[in-house]
């Protein structure tokens, strides 16, 4: 009993110290941020609260940033809200785990009178302020006029889709699809990789099976792209299929200065942090601001890839 | 706390009995000191009732889940598919409703659906003699995971019935308009209702303390006349019930069924059975630890989110409560081997 | 003798695939009385007694059971007629109290409302008062049986087979874990049976123990009974030289 009375007091101690270092400052405004994942491990999410903590130094806000360990994890997610809903922050900048299973916490903030923004991905939550984020389908068709372009029109291409129950990638291939019909490519294979690189791999090789024919392929995410790089490597192909993958994450950027990969979207994760952090300053303030916020995608290709390949 | 109300009233109050008292005295110490420690630390926040009332809707699904999940543990077994037969049930619950069904018989469909994958798993433990539990529920994992993909189609299906969401999300106000008003979530009361009702049966029936017997020692089960398999089945089947209920219950709280739901929710339940000191080994643990293993992960999540702790954090924190739990109970029984 | 045995077991075979394991034994216990039975390992001593609490099925043979021919198609049969065995891993719950261990299988029980619950306060009643009859002392009926030490873990196991009106128990090597004192008390608890008009089997390579107890000796040698002695009087070399010896 006595060990465990001890290791409690210790337990709290540490919590006393970090608690100390996170509310630390007194400032106008707390704004929560929740992103989807921590930021520390994913380049995307390092790059939203990077933009994020910018924005809070320039505008003199406190920052709080949590996000759940996977983002898968919606039941965290929801825990965090509450809790911070119960700690009265002034409004909320969330990249929801789930598109609808968060809309009744968002009402308990609505409830408080706090202003909820979504970043990244939109939700079905029809009381929000705005949604600042990437037009994936915009994104997704940038991806296909590249290979139409590349291809002059002709040809068999693949698609490989990622997590079809993510809405952002859904919106990626179906912008790919259609700019490619349109253009007259032959869509010949559209295979699910779940975002993965080692599948992303192994669809690449039945594709280079099933239809060696394809000359070009649009992944729904870098990972699986570079996947995809490999199997097409392993055959000796390299540069004989076009690879076009989505993020422009370091590595993709790094295949694409190789010629591993043609090219792949870039979106443009500082601005949904920077944008999140200004527009809640902004609703708090009074002002008004649009429905609908669009970061922009950039297309990255051997000309610009070293900008992201760092 | 009113779980252990049950087991006290067992007579003959020897030196085990005594024993286990204080092991759970341990915990509930444990609860009152990090109960105490959050108010010192968020004196503003963490004594609101606000805060109280999501601490205990927090808890819910993981609790229903522990229960489940301990029963199988005393059998010496584990059950890793809680958490995909929790998600799919929440996918027929929410299909169910869609298709117009009554309330009642979607929710019906869901937990007898729980009972359905749960018994499979026990059967196929019995029935296809497979080496151990892990396996069974690893491949009703899996297929549990899938189903609930292909039924939903990979997305999120809202709108779940007015009942389904009181009992996920509504609170019910105790002696209101007196001084002692306190409103307490109807899914933490289902809880409670459903560990009461646990504790009765594992230590006040016959089938419950085969279950221990069972855990203890297969051989003298069988010996006793104790027909193990059947035994077995129904215990899974339980557990995929609890599941079922814990679905019910969290589709009710976020009014949706999405199809990642309880992912990893397996490996809560398991922390929460082991911090509330149930033995891997069988034929250990109680209800009231386990209720009390869940208040503490439930208390250290919400404490550090009220500390605006990363999640990471959280982990970490979690894994050193178990060690922690562990080594105090291998601590005690060594302690307990040398005496008489 | 105007009384039937309390068990007879006339002409036992018991084949398995080639091997024959036992060859047209007979065997029997009165009324109260205890009897070794003893043999080399693979002597058949097990699977005669298998045979007896309905295990195995024998070949040809007849068992009866007080003066009436029996037939067990299971081990519930033999048990339902007050045949109960003490296996030598004692087939205890340890994590279990004694009271428990005693009524496991076999719970009393009260109505409260829908329910069917344990009613404590009976069974641990009636444990003592068995426990009581047959002067083994325990430190707690309501300590877990780990916590017991073997002596008094084989007095729970024998206890357990007793407790419901049983007329023949059979006890495989319940000495054999055991210091000297401990298995003394064992000894003294199979005395204590026999008092009360329990049939006791005792199998059991500790011969001496044996011979202590037993009011009759059978050796089984290679399937076959190789003699049947007197529990007085008879030295540790004729059992032995019985045991080992080649069959006449």
């Amino acid at each position: 009993m006595k060990r465990i009375a001890l290791a409690v007091v210790c337990l709290a101690l540490v919590l006393a110290v970090l608690g100390a270092t996170a509310g630390a400052g007194p400032r106008s405004y707390t704004i929560l941020l929740s992103m989807k994942g921590p930021g520390s491990g994913n380049p995307f999410w390092a790059a939203v609260e990077r933009g994020a903590r910018d924005a809070a130094r320039a505008l003199g806000v406190n920052l709080v940033v949590l996000s759940p360990p996977a983002e898968t994890d919606v039941q965290a997610q929801v825990a965090i809200l509450e809790d911070q809903i119960a700690k009265r922050v002034n409004a909320m900048v969330v990249a929801p785990t789930d598109v609808s299973a968060l809309n009744s916490t968002f009402d308990k903030a609505r409830a408080r009178r706090i202003p909820v923004l979504f970043v990244d991905t939109d939700a079905t939550w029809p009381h929000k302020v705005t949604f600042i984020g990437t037009d994936n389908r915009a994104g997704g068709a940038l991806g296909g006029r590249f290979l139409c372009q590349q291809l002059q029109g002709r040809g068999e291409v693949a698609i490989i889709t990622g997590v079809m129950t993510t809405q952002s990638i859904r919106a990626r291939v179906e912008g790919a699809r259609d700019a490619m019909r349109r253009c007259g490519l032959q869509i010949v294979a559209e295979l699910p990789a779940n975002s993965d690189r080692a599948l992303g791999q192994q669809v690449m090789e039945d594709i280079l099976t099933r239809r060696p024919n394809v000359r070009g392929v649009f992944a729904a995410n870098d990972l699986m792209a570079l996947g995809a790089a490999e199997a097409v490597k392993a055959r000796g192909r390299t540069g004989q299929v076009l690879l076009v993958g989505f993020d422009a994450i370091p590595e993709a950027a790094q295949a694409i200065l190789r010629g591993e990969m043609a090219a792949s979207v870039a979106q443009n994760p500082y601005n949904m942090g920077r944008f999140g952090i200004e527009s809640a300053v902004k609703v708090l303030n009074g002002q008004t601001v649009p429905k609908r916020i669009d970061t922009g995608t950039t297309l990255v290709t051997k000309q610009n890839a070293a900008r992201y390949a760092k | 706390m009113r779980v252990e109300a049950a087991e006290r009233a067992a007579p003959g109050v020897g030196w085990d009995r005594l024993r286990a008292a204080l092991a759970r005295m341990d915990l509930l110490l444990v609860v009152l000191l990090m109960m105490a420690v959050l108010t010192a630390l968020q004196p503003q926040f963490f004594l609101t009732r606000e805060n109280l009332t999501n601490v205990a809707r927090q808890i819910a699904s993981n609790a229903v889940l522990a229960l489940g999940q301990l029963l199988v543990v005393v059998t010496a077994g584990i059950d890793l598919s809680v958490g995909s037969v929790m998600g799919l049930c929440m996918t027929i619950l929410a299909l169910a409703t869609k298709a117009g069904w009554p309330a009642l018989a979607s929710l019906a469909a869901a937990v007898a659906l729980g009972a359905a994958v749960g018994a499979a798993n026990g059967l196929a433990l019995t029935r296809l003699h497979l080496p151990h539990p892990f396996i069974a529920t690893l491949a009703t994992l899996n297929v549990a995971r899938g189903a609930t993909y292909l039924l939903s189609g990979g997305v999120p299906i809202s709108g779940l019935s007015p009942e389904v969401r009181w009992l996920g999300s509504a609170d019910l106000l105790l002696f209101p308009g007196t001084p002692l008003e306190t409103a307490i979530p109807v899914s933490f009361l289902v809880v409670i209702g459903l560990y009461l009702t646990g504790a009765v049966f594992l230590r006040r029936t016959p089938t419950g303390r085969h279950l221990y017997a069972l855990g203890g020692n297969p051989r003298a089960a069988q010996y006793a006349g104790i027909h193990t398999a059947r035994m077995l089945v129904l215990v899974y089947a339980l557990c995929g019930t609890l599941a079922g209920v814990a679905g019910v219950l969290l589709a009710g709280r976020v009014n949706s069924a999405y199809p990642t739901a309880g992912i990893g929710a397996e490996l809560d339940s398991i922390a929460a059975v082991i911090i509330g000191g149930a033995s891997f080994f069988g034929g250990r643990g109680s209800a009231g630890g386990v209720f009390l293993g869940a208040v503490i992960m439930g208390l250290l999540r919400n404490g550090l989110n009220l500390m605006n702790v990363s999640v990471f954090w959280q982990q970490v924190f979690i894994g050193l409560i178990i060690l922690l739990a562990v080594y105090v109970d291998v601590l005690r029984r060594r302690a307990a081997q040398v005496e008489p | 003798m105007s009384e039937p045995a309390r068990v007879e077991m006339r002409g036992i075979t018991k084949r398995f695939g080639p091997v024959v394991a036992l060859q047209s034994v007979d065997f029997s216990v009165q009324p109260g009385e205890v009897v070794g039975l003893v043999g080399d390992n693979g002597a058949g001593k097990s699977t005669l007694m298998k045979i007896l609490t309905g295990v195995y099925r024998p070949d040809g043979g007849e068992i009866w059971f007080e003066g009436r021919r029996v037939h067990f198609a299971s081990p519930l049969d033999s048990r339902r007629l007050g045949i109960e065995m003490v296996y030598q891993d004692l087939g205890l719950a340890e994590n279990l109290d004694t009271v428990a261990n005693l009524f496991l299988g076999r719970e009393l029980t009260r109505r409260v409302g829908l329910w069917r619950l344990l009613d404590e306060p009976a069974m641990e009643r009636r444990a003592l008062e068995h426990l009581e009859g047959l002067r083994v002392e325990l430190p707690s009926l309501r300590l877990a049986v780990e916590r017991l030490s073997g002596g008094q873990r084989q007095a729970v196991a024998i206890a357990r087979a007793t407790a419901f009106a049983a007329k023949l128990v059979i006890m495989d090597e319940p000495t054999a874990s055991l210091a000297v004192a401990e298995a003394g008390k064992v000894l003294e608890l199979i005395r204590r049976l026999r008092s009360q008009g329990v049939s006791v089997v005792l199998i059991s390579h500790r011969l001496q123990d044996v011979l202590e107890v037993a009011d009759r000796v059978a050796v089984l040698n290679r399937g076959r009974v190789a003699g049947v002695l007197p529990g007085h009087g008879t030295r540790l070399e004729d059992v032995v030289a019985l045991i080992v010896g080649g069959l006449a």
